[in-house]
């Protein structure tokens, strides 16, 4: 019955449901899966018990308790046999600290899979697009582990008719821009409506200007770029997100309005939440977002800032179905988004200020910073 | 301009402290002749009117700092800390073949931290005792509260001394940490520097220049621990008053003062599992009001160290409910846990006050205890303070500005001893 409807909301339009309709019907599929989830990975059943008001209990999104992401760089959270593990996703971990490990089954690489198509359809259509890759090959190494970086550009994959990486990893990890792949890509592709997608230092420190030392631009004119990670490295050299779209356009040649950020985690893959033409991100038909206040941990109102909790319906195999991150957002508003799609929707802001950096393009930075 | 000069009457901006001490050292010679009893009567009036003034009855530890302020424990103090005399304060004193007195060192710039709102009149009231003129930095910018608390004391009044004279002899100021030439200003101007703050912040400001003269007193970052002792477990009545009072410790400045418990070690015994102990704990938090606001980086700590205690099957945790106010995290572990404070407590079960004779270093300032038997007690005592800590009280005391602290007498250390023979 829960698969049964969990298949419905992935095959559905992903942003039509009002808020109200898509709470009701995900706070009664949480409460299977969460109450499942406990007993099947005992950490989180004692988290519940120890922390959270009975299931049954549980009539809003907000009641249900939060994990904060931080945890499954603490422990191994998972509900299914080793032998049913086909991938484990690793975060991206600052110097010092460990990477998160998501353990991923069959049944919920399958929906990973299924849900990032069903939400970037909607986002980029759903033909197959010339794929430039802003990362190098090593970041997608075959084997039973995934980086953060790498499950996302699998991910988007799926969307790619060919696919060519822009980057060579030189020793120690950085990045060196493969100036030939990138101009004979442009050349092959420019006029087919290319997708590109990086990490937003990566794409910023790497490619754009990297592309505007050399004087160089491609004329793409029905390009999308997506990119993600963390504004903070970004935002401490003084770069705007208008500032990373325009440059980004005008080297592309694209419209800055396809410039296109996503939030998104490796304890969440699959769900993500792209910008809207209005600039705002809503959550798609299979999950949602709570944005809480600090101290009461309430909901906030429209126009306030709070701690994104990101909830979803996909994992069988690890305890993400209600995680409470370490980044601030602020709620725009509910269901009247000037762009059309229901839901609540906000704008992310910053991260937790002293909190544990985290995201792959802050650790890239950090590296580059080192040397 | 760059420098807020927190006054009565409100705040004036100039742009450096050169002028503000240069002011502050021409004064130095009128506050010496201020008598001590003109200053103790003055302080006296200042106690009283703080719990009277809407403006600061209601200010976070303004009750402590009234008792703090009344004659009689501040002439314990002095005699504590000057050789059984406050008179010396005021000229020569026999003492053996030598007449002995106190005078100031002079001017005392002290940088203060910013978690406790009273602290900056601990430091500023003792520094004037031994009639220093004194330039405060205070951590932040919106110190609301010192507004009224200076206000507060330019109305107060003693006989040979009045609130607004005093106020003469201090400078209040702040200004953004960072501005290197500012810092090294208040500290050239310094015969004593007083620091309170982060070991980073202690580094800094003890590497800035200074007089050849200048004495440093520092009062860096530090960490308090409970215990409880089986002979007193073992023992029902008046168990609760003492779990009420280390309770009133962990909430006393949002458990943000290097004296507030953050572990609180609980013997085993045969009466109270470490379990039941905690719901003791909780029923006190229960009647905690809440919290008025927290920012959201305590709020993702107090989640991130639920979560890790209640997924853990090796520890086990009780909160307040979903909002952050309150948190008991138990384990077994002999270790000191890290610090979350605003009301996050970790009982940890030990088998004997031994096993945390290990850990104990000059890191650990207050030991808030309780044992059944004086005499065991005053070994624990012996053994912790001869590792580092600097105070060994009851329960609901923990808090408590006193002298010494942190193994220091200040008032001692903020006179010159003179001699005079023949």
């Amino acid at each position: 019955m829960v698969e049964q409807q969990v298949e419905e909301l992935l095959k559905g339009r992903q942003y039509d449901m009002p808020q109200r309709d898509k709470e009701q019907l995900l706070i009664s599929l949480l409460r299977a899966l969460c109450r499942s989830m406990a007993d099947n990975c005992a950490p989180y059943g004692r988290f519940l018990e120890r922390l959270g008001a009975p299931v049954e209990m549980w009539r809003r999104l907000a009641d249900i308790p939060p994990l904060p992401v931080t945890m499954f760089k603490h422990f191994e959270l998972c509900a299914v046999p080793p032998s049913q593990v086909v991938r484990v996703l690793l975060s991206s971990s600052t110097t010092g600290s460990s990477p998160s490990r998501i353990f991923v089954d069959k049944t919920t690489a399958f929906r990973q899979g299924r849900a990032l198509a069903a939400l970037l359809k909607e986002d980029i259509g759903g033909s197959r697009r010339p794929y430039l890759v802003l990362d190098s090959p090593d970041s997608v190494k075959a084997g039973d582990q995934l980086s953060a970086r790498g499950a996302a550009i699998r991910g988007i994959g799926n969307f790619a008719s060919s696919i060519d990486y822009a980057f060579r990893a030189l020793p120690g990890g950085e990045l060196s821009p493969d100036f030939a792949v990138i101009e004979s890509f442009f050349a092959n592709h420019g006029s087919r409506q290319p997708l590109l997608f990086g990490f937003t230092f990566i794409v910023w420190t790497r490619f754009v200007l990297e592309m505007e030392e050399r004087g160089l631009t491609f004329g793409a004119s029905g390009a999308t770029v997506l990119h993600s990670g963390g504004w903070k490295k970004l935002a401490a050299q003084a770069v705007s997100k208008a500032e990373f779209n325009s440059r980004t356009a005008a080297m592309v040649g694209c419209s800055p309005e396809t410039i296109l950020d996503f939030y998104g985690m490796v304890e969440q893959v699959g769900t993500v939440f792209v910008d809207c033409p209005a600039g705002n991100k809503h959550a798609p038909a299979f999950a949602d977002v709570v944005v809480r206040a600090p101290y009461t941990l309430e909901p906030v109102g429209t126009g306030e800032e709070g701690v994104i909790e990101v909830l979803s319906v996909l994992p069988t195999s690890y305890p993400g179905h209600a995680v409470i991150t370490e980044d601030l957002a602020t709620l725009i508003g509910c269901d009247d988004c000037p762009c059309g799609r229901k839901g609540s929707y906000f704008r992310f802001t910053k991260r937790v200020e002293r909190a544990e950096l985290r995201g792959c393009g802050d650790t890239f930075a950090k590296s580059r910073e080192r040397l | 301009m760059r420098v807020t000069r927190f006054l009565p009457d409100g705040k004036q901006l100039v742009d450096t402290i050169t002028p503000l001490a240069e002011a502050l050292d021409k004064r130095r010679p009128a506050l010496a002749r201020v008598p001590i009893a003109a200053l103790l009567e003055l302080f006296d009036d200042f106690s009283r009117r703080l719990l009277q003034h809407p403006d600061t009855r209601t200010l976070d530890g303004v009750a402590f700092l009234s008792n703090w302020l009344r004659k009689s424990n501040l002439e314990g103090m002095l005699r504590l800390n000057l050789r059984g005399s406050k008179e010396f304060l005021d000229g020569f004193l026999p003492l053996g073949s030598l007449k002995l007195a106190a005078k100031p060192r002079g001017l005392v710039s002290m940088w203060m931290a910013g978690n406790v709102p009273t602290l900056p009149l601990f430091s500023m009231v003792s520094a004037l005792l031994a009639k220093n003129v004194c330039i405060v930095k205070l951590a932040l910018e919106n110190d609301e509260g010192m507004i009224s608390l200076l206000t507060v004391l330019s109305q107060s009044e003693a006989a040979e001394l009045k609130g607004s004279e005093l106020l003469q002899f201090v400078t209040v100021v702040w200004y953004d940490y960072q501005h290197q030439d500012l810092n090294e200003e208040m500290s050239w101007a310094a015969d004593t520097k007083i620091m309170w703050g982060g070991a980073a912040a202690l580094r800094a400001i003890s590497a800035l220049p200074r007089k050849e003269h200048c004495t440093e007193i520092a009062f860096g970052p530090k960490y308090s621990i409970g215990l409880l002792d089986r002979k007193r477990l073992e023992r029902s009545g008046g168990l609760d008053a003492v779990i009420a009072a280390f309770v009133r410790d962990i909430a006393a400045f949002d458990q943000r003062a290097c004296s507030a418990p953050q572990t609180i070690f609980i013997e085993k015994n045969s009466r109270l599992s470490l379990r039941q102990v905690a719901e003791l704990f909780a029923q006190h938090f229960r009647r905690l009001p809440p919290k008025p606001s927290l920012d959201f980086y305590t709020t993702v700590r107090i989640l991130n160290v639920r979560a890790e205690w209640a997924l853990d099957d090796q520890r086990d945790v009780i909160a307040s409910g979903p909002e952050a106010n309150w948190t008991i995290c138990m384990d077994s572990a002999v270790s000191m846990k890290e610090a979350v404070q605003s009301r996050t407590v970790f009982l940890s079960e030990i088998d004997s006050w031994e096993r945390i004779l290990p850990l104990i270093t000059p890191k650990i300032q207050t030991v808030g205890m309780v044992f059944g038997d004086a005499t065991d007690a005053e070994a624990f005592a012996n053994q912790v303070t001869q590792r580092g800590v600097a105070r060994c009280v009851p329960p609901g005391l923990m808090n408590g500005f006193e002298s010494p602290w942190d193994g220091k007498l200040l008032i001692s250390e903020l006179v010159r001893w003179v001699s005079l023979k023949g």
